[in-house]
């Protein structure tokens, strides 16, 4: 099989994003006509971004790729489509209020701005397409009415109706249920069979042993390795998909906990989409303690913060602060007993980008009496505030008036860290602290993590980050689909053990 | 916050503004010509009837009412809304000032009802958008239709005037604004307009409630996530939207002589709540900016008069208003003028 040449090769690709971060240091992967390739790694380790170079959606650096040994060039993902190469995205890209029909011959009406969109014949090509696969989807039914499941299979129809011969999936079960999975895998398994090829991109190790011919891991933007999946175990991939150097530690003195301050009991937590985001999840965080929660985003971590912290609500289980209960209580009642909250998203939900940073130093504090007497804001006292975080935490700032979006992104965080930390809370809630956060605010972030611990508060801290959580805490948790896959202390661990409960496969 | 630094902020804005007037002078200069008139003859005409000797009394009369309808627009952009309802509320407040004065007979009596009818009446668009998700939009623009009927049904009916057809019954002496210059429509509605910028200026900078209403309304996550009900900050921004416009409604027929009435059709009260959506942008949706750009509206309106006795149409005047509008609506049009300039510098 290796001699033959592959239907596609991308040798050499390089991208370093506009910021100087390289997300892929010179990959080359092949694929063969027919199978089914896994594209296995992390958050972050340049798998979305290699298709989308291949998808034409992102110009590589450096790098060429091969279809049936010729050198292609795509610049749109028109490109890569007339080439025979689809994508389905994680997020869907279908027009909500269009059926599915118009959504699969959208763009492919006819040329001219007024020509007639011959739909009968669109529907009967579509028809025989799902007889063919064996699948069916309503082709009536305004798309924001169908499932999540159905809403995959429409963009899968979407581009085999576009006759592609490569069809890249990425994360196609992040959205799924376990049987949608099932009747997907049946799906992939019944193109494989009429020789189209698939890669399929994912994180869970248990889906790429089922369906996948060969695995190629990538991490940090290199290919690790690639292994024939039959003579793959979890074991091997996990190891290779979280195997890493082990980079600077920071400064951690043994430390004994003390008593429990934040205790969460059975707590069940619904998603946007009404989903169970998280699934009888149970644990405790002590005062002196880092707790870490690590896992592949999207497994149910920010809901379980947001239900901490009051801006979800808890459908079942308990939520205590030095043994009082808080499911149900806003905010500001939290903060009031000492919660601390540093959100995960920072443009969004941190800061208010259009403001001044003196108005956003004191963001969830406006009523505390430094700060507002009588319903009138004492502005004086916020500047004085304002400038004593900028200097304890070193943020640049061009001055307390300027608009918060004029600080970068790791001073803005910096900014977010102070002003949370001035709340005086004893217990801190951090939620991706250092993302899209330069190295040295990185340091300086887990560092004071750190030295909160030391000084006897509890800290839980939320990553996708797996170093960041391994070198802080002091006890860490695996999150995957809503549950714990084990407690366990990072030291005490080993690499496959992580990356096999990362992947879904308890310890 | 000192003055000075608060001032340094305003400048960009401030420029932005000047110059879409100037845009706006100018090609309605252009149009004046290209329409066969005399343009300068024509805008001499216009600033003499705006600002010349007594004139300017009407000028700043004409502005009150925009003032302060421009306020309730402004307040809502600075809390996320698009409240367009200030049109019904002015109605409102001009109803409720004449039929309040008829039994009490004080000024003070006739501003409070103003303001507490306008709140009252934004009090189903902020219930209808709270709980129901209704875009203000659509909700107020159908609430004015009804304002409008609700209020031309009363002028014809409960406050008409026995003696005359086309007026309500007038605002009794005893409540009237007293005039700040002899023989003119110069009143202290519009000592009022300015005195409630100010009041809104000091509400959204240097209060608490401001600072939880501007934070809702830049950025609603954040604001939960800060303690506040983003909920609650949309409600009293149409609450404080509304009192100013009610407001609006009140003091121009308290303040305005000779009738003091409402006229046949609400005409004398009709269309304020929409002009001041403009006066609004070009005051870059700022209490004390609206002071300016209200007068700025005011001083086109009063100098029309002069200049249509040049020949000109009364609407080539909404014509210039319309063009600043769009002028300050076009964002970085100030880059555009002043990059080159700076690049010539270099």
């Amino acid at each position: 099989m290796e001699e033959e040449t592959p239907l596609l090769e991308m040798r050499n690709i390089v991208k370093v994003y506009s910021d100087g971060t390289k997300a892929l240091k010179g990959v080359d992967i092949k694929v063969y006509k027919g199978e089914i390739l896994g594209l296995l790694g992390e958050n972050g380790a340049g798998k979305t971004t290699l298709m989308k170079i291949l998808f034409g959606m992102l110009k590589p650096t450096k790098g060429t790729i091969l279809l049936n040994g010729k050198e292609v060039r795509f610049k749109s993902p028109a490109d890569a489509l007339a080439n025979g190469i689809g994508m389905v995205h994680q997020h869907f890209t279908l027009v909500e209020v269009f059926n599915a029909l118009e959504n699969i011959i959208l763009r492919m009406e006819g040329h001219g701005l007024l020509s007639k969109i011959d739909v009968d014949n669109a529907r009967k090509k579509l028809q025989k397409l799902m007889d063919d696969l064996n699948f069916q989807v309503p082709l009536d039914v305004p798309v924001e009415n169908l499932p999540v499941g159905v809403q995959q299979r429409i963009e899968i129809l979407k581009m085999l109706y576009r006759d592609v011969d490569i069809l890249i999936l990425d994360e196609p079960t992040a959205v799924l249920t376990p049987i949608e999975v099932k009747e997907l895998f049946d799906v992939l398994k019944k193109l494989k069979s009429q020789g189209k090829t698939i890669i399929f991109i994912s994180h869970k190790l248990n889906e790429v042993m089922e369906i996948t011919d060969r695995v190629t891991v990538i991490r940090r933007g290199e290919v690790i390795g690639t292994v024939k999946t039959p003579e793959a175990t979890p074991q091997l991939l996990a190891r290779m998909m979280v195997g890493r150097d082990v980079v600077l530690r920071i400064e951690k003195p043994p430390k004994e906990p003390g008593e429990v301050i934040l205790h969460v009991e059975d707590l069940w937590v619904k998603g946007d989409r009404g989903e169970e985001a998280v699934r009888g999840v149970s644990f405790d965080v002590r005062a002196g303690e880092i707790f870490g929660i690590a896992g592949v985003e999207g497994n149910g971590q920010s809901e379980l913060i947001e239900a901490i912290t009051g801006l979800r609500r808890v459908e079942k289980g308990k939520v205590k602060v030095n043994n009082v209960e808080i499911t149900g209580k806003k905010p500001k009642e939290l903060y009031e007993m000492g919660i601390a909250h540093i959100p995960e998203d920072r443009t969004h939900m941190g800061l208010i980008l259009d403001m001044t940073v003196m108005e956003n130093a004191i963001l969830g504090m406006q009523w505390r009496k430094e700060f507002s007497r009588a319903g009138l804001m004492d502005w004086k006292s916020v500047e004085r505030h304002t400038k004593h975080l900028i200097e304890e935490f070193d943020i640049t700032a061009p001055g307390v008036r300027s608009p918060v979006k004029s600080l970068s992104g790791g001073n803005q965080q910096k900014l977010i860290v102070a002003r949370e930390v001035s709340k005086k809370p004893e217990l801190i809630i951090a939620s991706q602290p250092t993302r899209g956060v330069d190295v040295a605010s990185t340091e300086y972030i887990r560092n004071y993590l750190v030295r909160l611990r030391n000084e006897n508060k509890a800290v839980l801290l939320v990553s996708a980050d797996l170093d960041e959580v391994l070198q802080l805490s002091d006890r860490m948790a695996i999150m995957y689909e809503g549950q714990f896959m084990g407690v366990v202390k990072p030291d005490e661990v080993t690499e496959e053990q992580i990356g096999l409960m990362m992947g879904g496969v308890k310890a | 916050m000192s003055f000075s630094t608060e001032l340094r902020g305003y400048g960009k804005p401030l420029a932005e503004s000047v110059l879409a007037i100037l845009i706006g002078a100018l090609i309605g200069a252009i149009v004046l010509w290209l329409s066969g008139y005399d343009a300068v003859a024509a805008y001499k005409a216009l600033l003499e009837g705006a600002f010349l000797g007594g004139n300017f009394s009407e000028t700043l009369s004409k502005s009150t009412p925009l003032i302060l309808t421009a306020i309730t627009f402004a307040i809502g952009a600075r809390t996320g809304l698009f409240n367009i309802g200030a049109e019904g509320a002015v109605y409102f407040g001009a109803i409720a000032a004449v039929g309040v004065t008829q039994v009490l007979q004080n000024p003070l009596a006739g501003v409070l009802s103003g303001l507490l009818i306008g709140a009252l009446w934004m009090l189903p668009a902020a219930v209808l958008k709270v709980y129901r998700g209704v875009h203000e939009v659509i909700s107020t623009i159908m609430l004015n239709w009804i304002a409008f009927y609700i209020a031309s049904w009363m002028a014809l009916s409960v406050l008409a005037n026995p003696n005359n057809p086309n007026s309500t019954l007038p605002i009794p002496p005893g409540a009237r604004l007293p005039l700040l210059v002899q023989n003119s429509t110069l009143s202290m509605a519009f000592i009022i307009a300015v005195v409630a910028s100010i009041v809104v200026y000091v509400i959204m900078w240097h209060t608490r409630l401001g600072y939880e209403l501007r934070t809702s309304g830049q950025n609603p996550r954040a604001a939960e996530y800060g303690g506040i009900n983003p909920k609650a900050a949309m409600v009293w921004s149409f609450l404080i939207g509304g009192m100013t416009a009610g407001l609006a409604g009140a003091v121009q027929i308290m303040g305005i002589p000779p009738s003091y009435s409402i006229s046949q059709g609400l005409a004398n009260v009709y269309g304020y709540g929409f002009d001041g959506i403009g006066v609004s942008l070009v005051g870059r949706n700022h209490p004390l900016g609206i002071i300016f750009a209200g007068i700025l509206f005011g001083a086109l309106n009063a100098g029309a008069t002069q200049m249509q006795q040049t020949g000109v149409p009364l609407e080539m005047v909404k014509v210039i208003e319309g063009i600043i509008i769009v002028a300050v609506a076009v964002p970085g049009l100030l880059d555009l003028f002043v990059k080159p300039f700076r690049r010539g510098a270099q």
